[in-house]
């Protein structure tokens, strides 16, 4: 992990098997599909269902403040801890828990580097299928820190104005239109293509075949020197929902250190159906 | 056991092997190619109705024999249908449960079938994204239940297990030397696990170095069940590209229309994969002057008659009340 800017953000699978059962280091799997998480984890992790805990049952939005102090408190997770975040399909889930624990201001939070899947493929790493026990807390968060997140109005002045970096980071075909959403996929817009001016980065770019993040070199080559991410500019990540983009968004602000960079949760699925936006294929 | 008269006293003894092969069909309308005669191996004449029969045979004795199945436990395996239907129904007839994790696409038919089979269910919804690097859903939820609950679960692991291999060195190989009389010149299949190809051909390959082995694999974003094109290999450590002259990529819409053709006009109700390696034979047949190609058919086209109405939409039938999906 060296050579990150801030390599603090992540740990490798043998540091959390080395402080398994720690006191002060939580561990929480954030899936999609929580069915991985029932089948087997790692000794002591929570699970969170991306779709159920993680956003407003009712409105389209992250969930509350006051609904995320609750999540945490029955996590029994305290302000203080050391949240270790992992979860299915290349962390994008964990990703967007840990822009969502940023958010509301939770001081160390990290990413298991590769994911549930490195872990699994490990064979010193064990999973088990029991839950652990909870002591809930009285978890208290900050107010939403909203310069992490971007929301319409932000992504059309932004479409404007050339001072800032637009990435896409989803397929090229979901990029180019031939697709609005991968196949089978129920979330999607009324029209395919992508906002203009933006950069197409598909997040796989950014990961080894492990699963995990590839090196500081490697990333600044891909991103800042090959598609021409301007390191001085503000930068707004996008996908489809807004989870590949979180995965994208710890390359840039925490990998690479940009400044200023926001995660446009509302990503295509509300841009691509809004009426009168530009949109480019 | 008596092959002949074919009275059996259990379901076991009708496994394929070199005294009780699958049938090989020769293809008479649809290859023009008269030099190149083309036989197809119906491996849909196994019990279980499909080649997937032969791996899973072999991969459940080989559990068996290390005592790995004993004290209830069971079997855990990520299959698109066919390995999970011959692993379920034979694990039953065995004793033994099977826990089939089945991503989404695999046909409703076919999901039916692994119920009916014996098997439970658990269905991932695979590929959410193109994701070069990721690890197969299934395989990774059926790898997590025989990690974490090691008492309950062991996994054969079609994709790892050289048993599968074997289970072809040791019968569809042999199979083929004999019913061919050693004339067979190429060897035509499709990818999935890579068993097949792997163990036919080092069979065959073991009795003449010369002979030719062609993968057909569908274009890349195909929806043919069970079958694999190249980039989406890793997940097999069967493959040896040693033993595979060529991969012949085609179209995966031939792969229902040619099956169609094979139902119409051979008699020969083959599936979607068949059509797909017909299609790759007779590009072979029409480039080399001579030849003596042996296909493996893998299934039939009963557990696919939804997927051939989506891609031949006039299959509907006119007074259906179904919806066709487009």
């Amino acid at each position: 992990m060296a050579n990150y800017v801030h390599p603090e953000i992540l740990v490798d699978t043998d540091w959390v098997k080395q402080n398994l059962g720690k006191s002060g280091i939580k561990l929480v799997e954030v899936d999609v599909d929580t069915k991985a998480y029932d089948a087997g984890h790692i000794p002591g992790a929570v699970g969170f269902n991306w779709q159920s805990q993680l956003q407003d049952q009712v409105r389209r939005d992250i969930i509350s403040k006051s609904e995320f102090e609750h999540l945490m408190s029955e996590a029994g997770i305290s302000p203080s801890d050391t949240v270790i975040l992992y979860g299915d399909n290349n962390n994008w889930f964990a990703s967007y828990a840990l822009w969502l624990f940023k958010l509301y201001g939770h001081k160390d939070v990290r990413l298991m580097n590769g994911g549930r899947v490195k872990w699994l493929n490990e064979q010193d790493k064990e999973l088990t299928p029991e839950k652990p026990k909870i002591t809930p807390t009285q978890y208290r968060a900050s107010e939403p820190d909203l310069s992490l997140r971007a929301l319409l109005p932000d992504v059309l002045q932004a479409q404007k104005d050339s001072g800032v970096n637009l990435v896409d980071v989803r397929s090229n075909d979901e990029f180019t239109g031939k697709v609005i959403a991968p196949p089978g996929m129920t979330e999607t817009a009324q029209r395919g293509g992508h906002i203009p001016g933006a950069k197409s980065v598909p997040w796989s770019t950014a990961v080894a075949p492990d699963g995990t993040f590839k090196s500081a070199d490697e990333l600044t080559k891909i991103y800042l020197e090959d598609k021409g991410v301007d390191p001085k500019k503000n930068t707004i990540a996008y996908c489809r929902i807004g989870e590949r983009s979180s995965h994208t968004w710890v390359v840039l602000k925490y990998l690479l250190g940009l400044n200023n960079v926001k995660n446009y949760d509302g990503s295509w699925t509300e841009y691509g159906s809004v009426v009168g936006v530009p949109i480019e294929k | 056991m008596d092959h002949q008269k074919r009275v059996y006293e259990n379901v076991f003894e009708m496994m394929p092997s070199e005294e009780n092969p699958t049938p090989l069909v020769r293809i008479n309308k649809l290859n023009p190619h008269a030099e190149f005669p083309l036989y197809a191996k119906l491996e849909w004449m196994n019990p279980f109705g499909s080649v997937k029969d032969r791996a899973a045979w072999f991969l459940l004795r080989d559990l068996e024999e290390q005592g790995l199945l004993a004290d209830g436990r069971g079997l855990v395996e990520p299959t698109s249908g066919n390995t999970g239907i011959s692993l379920a129904g034979l694990a039953r007839a065995r004793g033994h449960r099977l826990l089939a994790i089945v991503p989404n696409k695999v046909p409703y038919e076919k999901k039916v079938l692994l119920k009916i089979a014996g098997a439970d269910l658990e269905i991932v919804s695979d590929e959410l994204c193109p994701a070069p690097g990721l690890g197969d859903g299934s395989i990774n939820l059926a790898k997590t239940y025989a990690k974490a609950q090691s008492h309950k679960y062991v996994m054969p692991n079609q994709y790892e297990n050289t048993h599968n291999v074997e289970a072809h060195v040791k019968t569809t190989g042999p199979e083929i030397w004999k019913q061919t009389e050693g004339r067979v010149t190429h060897l035509i299949t499709s990818l999935g696990t890579c068993g097949t190809v792997t163990g036919t051909a080092k069979f065959l390959r073991s009795k003449n170095p010369d002979i030719k082995v062609i993968a057909v694999q569908p274009t890349e974003g195909h929806d043919v069940p069970g079958l694999r094109n190249v980039s989406q290999l890793e997940v097999s450590k069967l493959f040896n590209p040693e033993l595979v002259d060529e991969i012949l990529e085609v179209d995966f819409n031939l792969a229902y229309t040619r099956a169609l053709e094979l139902c119409q006009n051979e008699g020969l109700l083959a599936g979607p994969s068949s059509g797909l390696i017909l299609e790759g034979a007779l590009r072979i047949a029409a480039r080399d002057p001579r030849g003596y190609g042996v296909m493996i058919f893998p299934d039939n086209i009963f557990k696919y008659t939804s997927n051939m109405v989506k891609h031949i939409p006039e299959l509907q039938p006119q007074d259906s009340n179904r919806r066709t999906e487009r």
